[in-house]
């Protein structure tokens, strides 16, 4: 289907000719639009209206002494705008956008939990990622709140009541489930077996990291922010580094560029391989549970030969990378991938043509291309409902730029669609890692930064396995980082699951909830 | 005298209460050897030569831990269901002729098939029970699994053992076996795969696995237990599956019949029951490991839908030809 | 009596695992285990799914705010006699996000621990070991021999 190209800037500019708005170009993405808390809603409406494909990446709240901006950093097709407003700190108001694009709730929640904006026709209202017991009116990511000085509120009773209204009744699962490998709740209320409500309340793994990065130098926050999550540890690193990379104006040698891309997808390989086993787990086939991660552990031998360490391997570094390869080890690199390509076709065999995998797996938890659109979902989530969004085509990074690769998307929008996404995206890796171990350029692989960043601010994406993942940096000038956000690429996709999972069985609601991939330390940070 | 205390040693050692106790355990490795070589790994293999002595461990160790009573279950249901579940089951395995004769003498009587089938859906019955009796959603969830499951598989489950009862033209589990020169599994096979499949399904094993469905209901019926009343609930459930063998042995593939070489035609019996017995379980584990689970909704229609008809029709396929099956009976 | 009760806890431990707010390099590194390249259920280890079966606790991650309480309340499901295993970095002593709001810090904070393995996150044969070392630690001590003494009278 040909892409009409939609020249956003343009369209910006035509539109919103006379109102109160100021686009600068080139900075914080394709532009940024300074509009007051009045008109940027005017500027959302109008990309909406040109572009379908128009979603909100993040909204970014940052105290800026006596007000609190709130950035929004939205994608279209082929440009990414940020709108940055402000509001008061005596009286953050602002209207809500959930009536133009329901997927960014759970971001204005998450500002308003941190930052005290209160979103004006908020949908459902509530703590988002603050524990139950946090103190009313203290609000971590402002400059004047310590963390150490914080005193929490005792934790009340914990007993849920699991009303009975009739025939419904209320389940709670989390936070300790055989399903769930990280604590989160889900009250799902269920008619017999039949789902009809789900409240989540994440928040479980709310570490404080954007606050402590920035008492931590940006040496020491790389190895904070890979610390986010353990499965996609590259991707956070590399967002990171690449985001001051930017903010300090330097390139990295071309050799690291192949180097960091190698990284990237091994990370990439071992977390897919680590999913589609997980999947049987939950269907109750372990079998091929086993056999995936029997075939992982290869890939974590390969991780360890390149970087140095089986999971967190703070291989990244502002510059660069910390090792080079040894020419010795590329032989031994490509072995192992050949063996895991030729295993390939009997997992693919699988998932054609085992009856009992498809009758668990297809046409379960479908999410429609519209909804997919509404939600802003992202990653694989995405891909197998027929939305082509991945950041390394859009926004080619590293080398993505110079390896070709396809993008894979399924069209039936459901958690087998999504399984066969990250299956075809496991071949896809490999012939990315095999090209650029083949044309690999020599020269260095790092470079020396300066410790301290001069002032600035920059955004960055990254395509982590399981979607968009974003940074914004915003240094003052010293050697410690003045705002760190991070929007991990669960927390967007998490409201697919809520819609999905109703109206179905609640024996669905595993294999439906692996199938987005979810990381909830990503998520809560 | 001698009498009395041979009849005390057969009840209680061999061939009943502490063979049955320890055949199931072996019965129990056998299962996770498979399961784990199938999945590319060795299960377990340092307790006693080859890991035997880990289904033994498991039991003891579960003897020796606290055992807690939720505050709000019905205490009395809770406590006694598991031990009575237990029971009924080895009960009913006294029944089954291990040896050429039931392990209690003399108590074949007319009918007997049914009374079998009906001690079975008394222990599933007793299952469901301790679940309920458990407050505890999982549980609740765990033991509706339950009850739907056994009470739908029951009805094919008796439709197709009909067959064999039918070609042998009686419902006493005794003249069934006897009447088995030729075993019913090759008279009437159809019989016997459907049976095989309907039992994976009364024993709650993959594809049909979906009261044990961890990731669903935590462990379902059984979430609430601890200590010895869970050693009680996991060995019934192994009981159930040795008994489930031991029913398709008894039904198609000639109970103790075989070629006896020299000695006592008891010891052969017991040899060949055991052989065989063991051969439908290594095929049962096989079943098990190969499919995914089914949700409950596609379980229950997969019986109404696809078993009972196909019971009703292997039942009507063993009447027309019994004319021609009676002369080889 | 009590050989064969140490002898059936040593030889079948079953474990529960629970995250308390980690970033699941821990965690995946627990799951590994049970795959056919580490295998721990050839030492009867198995992964249950309710306290209540359960015991051996396997905790990773700081424990933060709102976890704590859940992980108290699981501690006092599982009966007697059970142990805590407190695995990764963060699990000993909060590991990078000790100070941060929202973490209590280590897991002894809240619950007795018996062994820590330490690491970012440690390796398989790493948690095999601490494991290993904690079921020895039930053992009963070897008598000690008392020395002849020979009198030189």
């Amino acid at each position: 289907m040909p892409s009409k190209e939609i020249d956003m800037i343009k369209v910006l500019e035509t539109k919103l000719k006379g109102k109160p708005v100021q686009i600068q170009l080139g900075h914080l993405g394709t532009a940024a639009v300074q509009a007051s808390a009045g008109a940027y809603k005017d500027v959302l409406k109008a990309m909406l209206e040109a572009d379908e494909k128009t979603a909100v990446t993040a909204i970014t709240g940052i105290d800026l002494g006596a007000n609190i901006g709130v950035y929004y950093h939205i994608r279209t097709s082929n440009a990414f705008i940020t709108i940055q407003a402000e509001v008061p700190k005596e009286n953050p108001k602002i209207a809500t956008v959930t009536d133009l694009m329901s997927g960014a709730a759970f971001h204005e929640l998450e500002v308003a939990d941190l930052l005290g904006v209160v979103f004006e026709g908020h949908p459902s209202p509530g703590r988002l990622v603050l524990p139950e017991n946090w103190p009313e009116g203290i609000y971590p990511l402002r400059k004047d709140v310590k963390a150490s000085e914080v005193k929490l509120n005792p934790p009340s009773t914990v007993d849920e009541k699991l009303s009975d209204e009739g025939k419904l009744v209320k389940i709670v699962i989390g936070p300790q489930h055989p399903a769930l490998l990280e604590p989160e709740k889900f009250a799902v209320t269920v008619d017999g077996e039949t789902v009809k409500n789900v409240e989540p309340r994440i928040g479980y793994v709310h570490r404080g990291i954007e606050k402590a990065s920035e008492s931590r130098t940006y040496l020491q926050d790389v190895y904070l922010v890979e610390r986010i999550c353990g499965i996609c540890n590259s991707c956070h690193a590399t967002a990171f580094v690449e985001t001051v990379e930017k903010i300090l104006k330097t390139d990295v040698p071309h050799r690291a560029k192949y180097l960091r891309t190698i990284i990237l997808e091994l990370n990439r390989l071992h977390s897919h391989l680590l999913t589609l086993g997980h999947a049987g787990l939950e269907i109750g086939y372990e079998t091929l549970f086993q056999y995936f991660w029997r075939d992982r552990e290869p890939i974590m031998d390969l991780i360890e030969i390149v970087t140095g360490n089986r999971v967190i391997s703070s291989s990244m570094t502002v510059g660069g990378v910390r090792r080079d390869i040894k020419d010795t080890d590329i032989p031994k690199i490509k072995t192992v991938l050949t063996d895991l390509r030729k295993k390939l076709p009997f997992y693919k065999e699988i998932y054609e043509n085992e009856p009992s995998l498809k009758m668990r797996m297809q046409k379960v938890g479908t999410l429609s291309k519209e909804d997919a659109l509404k939600l802003c979902v992202v990653g694989p989530v995405a891909r197998g409902s027929g939305v082509d969004i991945d950041v390394r085509k859009d926004e080619p990074y590293e080398a993505y730029g110079e390896i070709p690769f396809k993008v894979i998307t399924y069209t039936a929008g459901d958690t087998w669609s999504r399984m066969n996404v990250r299956m075809d995206e496991v071949e896809e890796s490999i012939n990315i890692i095999e090209y650029a171990l083949d044309n690999m350029p020599a020269g260095a692989y790092r470079v020396k930064v300066p410790r301290v960043v001069p002032a600035g601010e920059a955004v960055n994406r990254v395509e982590a396995p399981r979607g968009e993942l974003f940074y914004y940096v915003k240094s003052n000038g010293t050697a410690y980082p003045e705002r760190v956000k991070v929007r991990t690429p669960t927390f967007a996709n998490i409201p697919s699951f809520l819609k999905t999972a109703i109206g179905e069985s609640i024996a669905d609601i595993p294999p439906n909830f692996v199938s987005l991939d979810p990381c909830f330390s990503c998520t809560d940070r | 005298m001698i009498d009395y205390l041979l009849l005390i040693f057969r009840v209680l050692v061999f061939p009943g209460f502490t063979f049955i106790l320890f055949f199931t355990m072996f019965c129990d490795w056998v299962e996770r050897k498979i399961e784990a070589r199938m999945q590319n790994r060795m299960g377990p293999s340092f307790t006693g030569p080859s890991g035997i002595l880990q289904p033994l461990a498991d039991f003891i160790k579960l003897l020796t831990k606290e055992e807690i009573t939720p505050c709000e279950s019905k205490k009395t249901v809770f406590r006694f269901a598991p031990i009575l579940a237990f029971s009924v089951l080895v009960f009913a395995m006294c029944f089954l002729p291990f040896d050429g004769s039931s392990i209690i003498p003399n108590v074949s009587f007319a009918g007997d098939l049914i009374f079998v089938m009906a001690l079975v859906s008394v222990a599933n019955f007793l299952l469901f029970l301790s679940g309920w009796a458990s407050a505890n959603p999982y549980s609740s969830i765990g033991a509706a699994r339950v009850l739907t499951q056994f009470l739908g598989y029951d009805i094919p489950l008796l439709m197709l053992a009909i067959a064999p009862a039918f070609l042998a033209g009686s419902l006493t589990i005794s003249t069934i076996v006897s009447s088995q020169w030729l075993p019913f599994a090759v008279l009437a096979p159809w019989a016997f795969v459907l049976f095989i499949i309907t039992m994976q399904a009364e024993l709650e094993k993959d594809p049909f696995d979906v009261p044990h469905a961890e990731s669903e209901v935590v462990a379902g019926h059984e979430t609430e237990y601890s200590g010895g009343k869970l050693a009680f609930l996991k060995l019934a459930r192994d009981v159930q599956i040795v008994f489930g063998a031991a029913l398709i042995v008894v039904l198609f593939l000639g109970g103790a019949n075989g070629p006896v070489f020299f000695g006592l035609p008891a010891f052969w019996g017991t040899l060949w029951f055991v052989i065989k017995l063991l051969a439908i379980v290594v095929v049962s584990e096989y079943l098990t490991v190969l499919f995914a689970r089914l949700r409950i909704d596609q379980v229950v229609r997969a019986n109404w839908r696809i078993l009972l008809p196909l019971s009703v029709l292997s039942l009507i396929l063993t009447i027309s030809l019994a004319v021609w099956i009676y002369p080889l009976v | 009596m009590t050989n064969i009760a140490t002898w059936a806890r040593l030889k079948s431990p079953w474990v529960l695992h629970f995250n308390s707010g980690a970033c699941n390099g821990c965690d995946i590194e627990i799951v590994a285990l049970l795959t056919p390249k580490y295998d721990v259920e050839r030492f009867g280890i198995k992964l249950e799914p309710s306290p209540r079966h359960a015991d051996v606790l396997l905790t990773t991650g700081c424990v933060t705010e709102q976890c704590a309480e859940r992980l108290k309340r699981i501690y006092e499901q599982m009966p007697q006699p059970k142990f805590v295993v407190a695995i990764g970095a963060c699990a000993c002593s909060g590991g990078v996000f000790a100070g941060n709001y929202n973490v209590v810090g280590g897991v002894d904070k809240v619950i007795p621990v018996n062994a820590y393995i330490p690491g970012c996150p440690p390796r398989p044969e790493a948690i095999i070991d601490g494991v290993v070392k904690l079921l020895n630690s039930l053992k009963p001590p070897k008598p000690i021999k008392k020395e002849a003494k020979i009198d030189a009278e």
